[in-house]
């Protein structure tokens, strides 16, 4: 079989983005905020005589989890937690505490937004998005009585059925993701999951939830892989990794993972995947049956030219099928990269009958 | 598999007797294919087949071939290569290449569907084992039949030549 791995690796150099502490330019956008957001705090809140609310802050998101990947469109997400020291219970509408922060940094750029899960302010160069930043509002663990962290969820103008603290421990994820495996087979767990994660940039639109998200094809490669390497020297214990062979496990087991619901007279076919941590909801769950069977068509062409090129005999044409796929950053090699070098051969005259 | 009625080929690939594997893309059968000789008036055609031996594995993959040339004698049942202008493409390729695209052995076509080699074919290509100079243990024998190609592995150390099958 074609050796292809050190195309692997090539590939995920191109598209990995570093831990986000490591980014002095994200790191210097996301204290400008933090900034930002003291400052506001302490204005608004010393205009209503009021103490000013303590919080602590941690990065959350793919960066931690070392699962980020360069974006297709140059728009950058700054993925912060913002977990104030405040009770749940005192607070029976998540959104007022959502609005300290809302507050603090309306203005900060022409574009701040509160979502139901953040608030994100936006930051454009030129008309386009360069990057945004997601503060997630938390109630944090050391003032409820369970110990537990809570995220506020719901809108400015949401129903109060909408408005809702939910259960949420990102850090335990992070947690999870970065100690299911260690040393080699920790790098190579988190090569799949930024393939995937490429993959689905390269394949799906990007509006809506026609795309399966990010975090859901974490989780997936969280319950599905398994390290795959092909024994080199058996006397030096020596192994080759394989992402293809990764992958296409991965990406075979997903697809196997498909299952069909029957509700009153109603059937459709879903890839159920639920978070490790609280609220272990499942991920996948605001994807229409419409988007999930596009889902399933995409995985099932994924294996399919992994397959091929797992089959194919010329390294070039195996790494054009994955390019092909998995887009530009998929390098193909030069013919005479992929060979040995010969020496001179001299031909005799060839009398054939 | 016919290559005489014009149906488009992908490619072929073939089992080596060491766990390689030969391929012979469709860029290739499409250069062959004009030569079948699938009509009366057809001479038999010929040439050199070069290609890349695959990094880290027994793989090999046919890139160029030579086509009949000036200084070829072609009838219907004989063929004879000259070496000088096949010779020279060799030289060319592999400069090209940067050392890569090597003399892998030759080719030429029968007038039958399934074709299998001659007594002089195998005489020629023990000779070519022996006298032909070539960085590699074996060298491969093509021959174009009317409905099959089919492809031998000759070893340089043994001068057994082996019939290989299609994966």
């Amino acid at each position: 079989m074609a050796d292809i791995q050190k195309q692997f690796a090539e590939f995920h150099e191109a598209i990995k983005l570093k831990r986000f502490e490591e980014n002095s330019t994200l790191v210097e956008k996301r204290d400008i905020i933090l900034n930002k957001l003291d400052a506001g705090l302490k204005k608004n809140f010393e205009a209503k005589n009021e103490p000013v609310p303590k919080y602590n802050k941690f990065n959350q998101g793919s960066y931690e989890m070392g699962t980020g990947i360069k974006p297709l469109n140059g728009d950058y997400d700054i993925d912060v937690g913002i977990s104030f020291k405040v009770a749940k219970d005192d607070y029976s509408d998540p959104v007022d505490v959502k609005k300290w922060v809302y507050e603090a940094l309306d203005g900060h750029t022409k574009r701040v937004e509160m979502r139901r899960p953040c608030v994100t302010v936006f930051y454009q160069k030129e008309g386009e998005t360069e990057y945004h930043v997601d503060l997630a509002v938390y109630s944090d663990e050391e003032c409820n009585s369970d110990k537990k962290k809570y995220l506020a969820k719901g809108n400015l103008n949401s129903s109060s059925d909408n408005k809702i603290w939910e259960h949420s421990e990102p850090c335990q994820l992070t947690d999870l993701i970065n100690d299911h495996y260690s040393g080699d087979d920790h790098k190579q767990f988190v090569r799949v999951i930024r393939c995937l994660k490429r993959w689905k940039d390269n394949n799906f639109k990007i509006d809506g939830n026609a795309a399966p998200v990010g975090i859901g094809l974490t989780v997936a490669s969280y319950d599905y892989y398994v390290p795959k390497k092909d024994l080199v020297d058996a006397f030096a214990s020596k192994y080759n990794y394989n992402d293809l062979a990764a992958l296409k496990y991965v990406v075979s087991r997903m697809i196997n993972s498909f299952t069909t619901y029957y509700d009153s007279g109603t059937s459709s076919e879903r890839l159920k995947t639920y978070l490790p941590v609280e609220p272990r909801c499942d991920v996948f769950v605001k994807m229409t049956d419409i988007q999930m069977a596009d889902f399933k068509k995409q995985l099932n062409a994924l294996l399919d030219a992994l397959n091929s090129a797992e089959e194919e005999v010329d390294p070039v044409t195996a790494c054009e099928t994955l390019q092909k796929i998995f887009g530009d950053d998929f390098p193909v090699p030069e013919k005479s990269d992929t060979a040995q070098k010969k020496g001179p051969a001299i031909i005799t005259s060839s009398a054939s009958a | 598999m016919s290559v005489a009625d014009n149906v488009p080929i992908n490619q072929i690939v073939y089992a080596r007797s060491n766990g390689g594997r030969v391929l012979i893309p469709e860029a290739v059968l499409a250069t062959i294919s004009p030569y079948v000789q699938d009509s009366w008036d057809k001479t038999e055609a010929g040439g050199v087949i070069m290609g890349r031996y695959i990094k880290d594995c027994d793989d090999i993959v046919v890139d160029k071939i030579t086509l009949p040339m000036p200084g070829d004698k072609s009838s219907r049942f004989s063929f004879f290569r000259n070496k000088k202008s096949h010779q020279k493409i060799v030289d060319r390729e592999w400069e090209a290449s940067f050392f890569t695209c090597t003399y892998l052995g030759g080719w030429h076509t029968h007038p039958e569907p399934v074709p299998s080699p001659s007594f002089d074919d195998k005489y020629d290509w023990k000779r070519k084992m022996k006298q032909d100079v070539f960085d590699s243990d074996y060298l491969f024998f093509m021959i174009v039949g009317t409905a099959e190609i089919r492809l031998w592995e000759g070893n340089k150390h043994t001068s057994s030549i082996t019939a290989l099958n299609r994966v």
